[in-house]
């Protein structure tokens, strides 16, 4: 009920403002996130209910590697005797996995699908319209009917 | 293949004549440089392989999960949450503070269109239902009236009869 006065409100009185009487409460309860967009963490039920000894541990377990990565950057970046870049392996496999998919390439029903219809049917779809409208002006002209209003030349 | 080859022999080449030679002719490389193993590589079949590529890509065991094998390319890379680098923690003192990232952390396939200026997956203030239906809403709206405003028209020239009359004859 509110919402619907709420979007009455809004597509009929959308420049106006006025008084209300009663302050039109927005309840967070029924929130729902965009598709794709994730929820806020408040209002995420496992960071209430989800508190096993399985996701402390396992969190340690993240935390230790992240801490050992941090500790081998740090001892790279404040050596004062380094005088290279500091190279990340992690990007270096990250663009070597983006430039390399064809050996892991395999074609199945999908990336066929998607090679289709992303690779030949635009070509062929955009051949075909602009030859046929090209020919309808061009017999069009050879008949006399076109009117040409632009010239080349006087 | 070539390539790779080419390079480690100019690289030896370079070292100078006597260490130089003698490295090419016995097949050795520099340490420096990516190693074999560290590249990403086909799609795990066995837990023991599932185990180094999770080791290899800095993910716990149970983390990793590489992208399903569907012949799109992929290979082992770890499929990693689609969230956008806006969700990060901004006041975490971060190794690349602008790409909100630590050094040798796995990237998302997608990375560079989850990057700050770019796609933005953090929570919306207003829930998406409220949003659609004031956008809609609007719109719908403004469509209507300006029908409205088609059908019966507000504004037209008021010429009086006089004008009218000589107004004709120039016609």
């Amino acid at each position: 009920m509110v919402t619907t006065t709420t979007r009455a409100v809004n597509a009929i009185f959308h420049q106006f403002s006025f008084a209300r009487s009663v302050r039109h409460q927005i309840n967070m309860a029924d929130y729902k996130e965009a598709p794709l967009a994730t929820r806020p963490r408040t209002l995420d039920p496992n960071d209430y209910f989800n508190l096993s000894q399985e996701k402390r541990r396992a969190d340690e377990e993240r935390a230790a590697l992240r801490a050992n990565l941090k500790r081998q950057y740090l001892t790279q970046l404040n050596n004062p005797s380094r005088t290279e870049l500091i190279e990340d392996p992690a990007l270096t496999r990250w663009v070597y996995a983006r430039a390399n998919p064809f050996p892991h390439f395999r074609p199945t029903f999908k990336t066929s699908l998607l090679g289709i219809v992303f690779g030949v049917v635009p070509l062929v779809t955009l051949y075909y319209i602009f030859k046929t409208d090209r020919d309808r002006k061009e017999a069009q002209i050879k008949a006399g009917t076109r009117d040409r209003k632009f010239n080349l030349a006087y | 293949m070539a390539g790779v080859g080419f390079r480690r022999w100019a690289q030896t080449l370079t070292k100078g004549r006597g260490v130089g030679i003698s490295a090419l002719l016995s097949g050795a490389r520099a340490a420096s440089g990516a190693s074999k193993g560290s590249l990403p590589g086909p799609y795990p079949t066995t837990p023991a392989e599932r185990a180094a590529a999770a080791k290899k890509y800095n993910l716990r065991v149970e983390d990793y999960e590489p992208y399903p094998d569907n012949g799109q390319g992929f290979g082992d890379y770890p499929k990693l949450p689609d969230r956008s680098q806006h969700e990060r923690d901004p006041w975490y003192q971060w190794d690349h503070p602008d790409l909100r990232r630590n050094w040798g952390e796995p990237m998302h396939w997608n990375f560079d269109m989850y990057i700050r200026n770019r796609v933005d997956t953090s929570p919306t203030p207003v829930s998406w239902n409220s949003m659609c239906k004031q956008l809609f809403g609007f719109i719908g709206f403004m469509l209507f009236m300006f029908y409205i405003g088609e059908v019966f028209p507000a504004y037209q020239p008021v010429v009086s009869p006089a004008q009218e009359r000589s107004d004709e004859l120039f016609m």
